[in-house]
């Protein structure tokens, strides 16, 4: 059975070759009055195109558009629905890398699509599906500052709506693959099972789109059998730094599939092809029912673009290996 | 009368423009090395002459001449190699450290600037290192078969310079661990790498780590072997002094009471607010008063407004309190 191959999250931005368009000089150009913001728009374009054409040809099969626009992984989205506002830089969990974080400041209600026209400008220069890329309701009232609701019940329920509504655009707009960035449920005590389905519920309720809940840099094990319990379709795993990972994949409901997070997006050092595709033997020895993906196992964003791009191209590399031995 | 309430700085300084522009000259090979470092010296002496100024009672040298804080020390220690560009926000990259190889100390890291800042003033100027489990933490891992052996090789590197500080004067030795906070269940990891950067040390220590999850971490995090904690107290609301009231904080606390997030400046009342607090549940002579983190993302001109309004906060905080210096 062939393994697909898919990215969780974003993409680094800077080229690697020289005479690419470079982003980061574009912004820097405009900032100094040099260049527009047509300019930017144009550079974004080129970067999602560049970015595209990387993972297309290290064959993977379901890409991502890399969130080129996107400073983080935050306030993309939560700009954009009403009832934020976009406060000071902290640290995005143990990464040394930054957000702005969000602030709830009134009712959380979804106001016009935001993810949609970059999708689409992704999905036209694709041949193959783009996955479309939000932030997950729970991890993104996790790391907002909540001045509005009286408890988080509350907020999560209309975030998850205003989410699911997004969710739908896309779906209407053609995407077929819809994947939420969950690193909080990595955390989540047994406790919080509760408010997990709160916030999933609404984004995972009569999609018809094949959604991926991926949980970076943790292991959703204290909540599992809730999650269980919800209609998504894959669940992407981090099973290089939380391998208690393994351990959920006897549990995952049938008829679902797992994206298995081999390749490291936190560090350098490059996978062997060979071993990774024996982990994926290991998984198909767990479950041979279940369908299995090959993933990164967060956002390739962590790394600079040479190495990412090496990365890319390994994923690939295992994923046919594993293919050819059977998955 | 008790004393207490020292003012200082955790460390970094923004860069002023001009050297921002020259760093980039430097580095697009316009600039050559020597002309760089003649203007950090002149810089790093106005840095300190404002510092006095203000009145200060413990200067730093600002960093002007260092870069990212983990970069800095990884592109002088054999083992490490430096990546292309990775983005920490928006627009915002920096090379991040490979370990490739033993990581080792060779050569003097920061002594020489050190030495260069202290002759410059009769204050005491504080050594600044960044800490074994930080620099493990923010750094690539190609060569170490686990993130422990990484880190206590790096400790015994910083080791090395915090007692060459020390050997050169230094009586303040600041050992930065921002990323302490944020892997509750690798504190037992960050405490015993600390205790061995900071083996052997008679000058004061101290370490600066930045907001996280105290409810997991405090009051384990009292265990890290320095003598003081800096912490970011203003950030939080000061939301952190309930925690003191229930497990009393038994080591001496650099006691952060400016947003560094912020452009705005901070009034005078409420620092004295906040220092007011502090005093219900910490003797003054525990307390260092600083901003919560360093300064460099702020202007020039706002990180010395906001150091000289919490320095009037505190003198008038003494009077009132009838705290001596």
């Amino acid at each position: 059975m062939k393994i697909e191959t898919t990215l969780a999250g974003s993409y680094p931005k800077l080229p690697t070759e020289p005479g690419d368009v470079n982003l980061r000089v574009t912004k820097n150009r405009r900032d100094q009055g040099k260049a527009t913001d047509q300019d930017v728009l144009e550079a974004v374009r080129e970067t999602t195109r560049r970015i595209l054409k990387i993972q297309e040809r290290a064959g993977v099969d379901i890409p991502v558009d890399g969130s080129a626009a996107w400073d983080d992984a935050q306030t993309y989205v939560a700009r954009g629905i009403g009832g934020f506002q976009i406060e000071g830089l902290i640290r995005y969990l143990d990464t040394n890398t930054y957000y702005r974080q969000p602030a709830i400041v009134g009712r959380i209600q979804w106001e016009r699509p935001v993810t949609v026209e970059d999708w689409k400008l992704a999905q036209s220069m694709s041949e193959r599906p783009v996955k479309a890329f939000l932030p997950g309701p729970y991890s993104l009232h996790h790391f907002s500052r909540d001045r509005h609701y009286k408890s988080p019940a509350e907020a999560l329920a209309d975030l998850g709506q205003a989410l699911a509504q997004e969710a739908q655009a896309l779906e209407e707009a053609g995407a077929r693959w819809i994947h939420f960035e969950e690193p909080w449920l990595g955390k989540a005590k047994s406790q919080d099972a509760a408010l997990v389905k709160a916030a999933l519920e609404p984004v995972l309720e009569g999609r018809k789109a094949r959604v991926v809940i991926h949980v970076p840099f943790g292991a959703p094990t204290a909540v599992w059998d809730s999650l269980g319990e919800l209609p998504w379709s894959v669940i992407g795993l981090d099973l290089r730094e939380a391998p208690e990972g393994w351990d959920l994949i006897p549990r995952v409901p049938k008829g679902r599939a797992v994206a298995l997070g081999l390749i490291e997006a936190r560090n350098t050092r490059l996978e062997d092809a060979a071993e990774v595709a024996r982990e994926v033997a290991r998984a198909r020895a767990l479950r041979s029912d279940l369908e299995f993906q090959l993933s990164t196992t967060a956002s390739l964003e962590y790394l600079p673009a040479d190495k990412a791009e090496a990365k890319v191209a390994r994923l690939a590399e295992a994923a046919r290996i594993a293919s050819r031995n059977g998955g | 009368m008790p004393r207490g309430l020292w003012t200082t700085t955790v460390g970094s300084f923004p860069k002023p423009p001009r050297l921002e522009k020259a760093r980039h000259q430097h580095a697009r090979g316009e600039l050559k090395a020597d002309a760089l470092e003649a203007m950090e010296r002149e810089e790093t002496v106005e840095v300190i002459r404002r510092q006095e100024r203000i009145g200060l009672d413990i200067v730093v040298d600002g960093e002007l001449y260092r870069g990212d804080m983990t970069t800095y020390f990884a592109e002088r220690m054999p083992g490490f190699a430096i990546s292309n560009p990775v983005r920490s926000y928006g627009n915002r990259y920096y090379r991040k450290p490979i370990a490739v190889g033993p990581i080792r100390r060779k050569k003097a890291l920061t002594v020489d600037w050190w030495k260069f800042a202290q002759a410059q003033t009769s204050k005491p100027v504080k050594g600044m290192l960044t800490g074994p489990y930080t620099m493990m933490d923010w750094a690539f891992n190609e060569h170490y078969p686990s993130r422990e052996a990484m880190a206590m090789d790096l400790a015994e590197a910083i080791n090395e310079e915090a007692l060459a500080l020390q050997e050169a004067g230094a009586k303040y030795i600041q050992i930065d661990e921002p990323a302490v906070s944020v892997r509750p269940e690798e504190l037992p990891l960050a405490v015993k790498a600390l205790a061995r950067a900071a083996q052997g040390l008679k000058a004061k220590t101290i370490t600066h780590i930045c907001y996280g999850d105290f409810d997991v971490i405090y009051p384990a995090l009292l265990d890290l072997p320095v003598d003081q904690i800096d912490l970011e107290m203003a950030n939080s609301g000061y939301d952190l002094l309930e925690r003191f009231r229930k497990h009393p904080f038994t080591k001496e606390i650099g006691y952060g009471v400016l947003d560094v997030h912020s452009h705005r400046i901070e009034t005078k009342e409420e620092i004295k607010e906040g220092l007011r607090r502090g005093l219900e549940v910490l003797r003054p002579e525990q307390i260092y008063v600083d901003p919560d983190c360093g300064l460099k993302t702020r202007t020039v001109d706002e990180a010395f407004a906001k150091l000289e309004v919490m320095v009037e906060a505190v003198r008038e905080i003494r009077a009132e309190k009838g705290i001596d210096v």
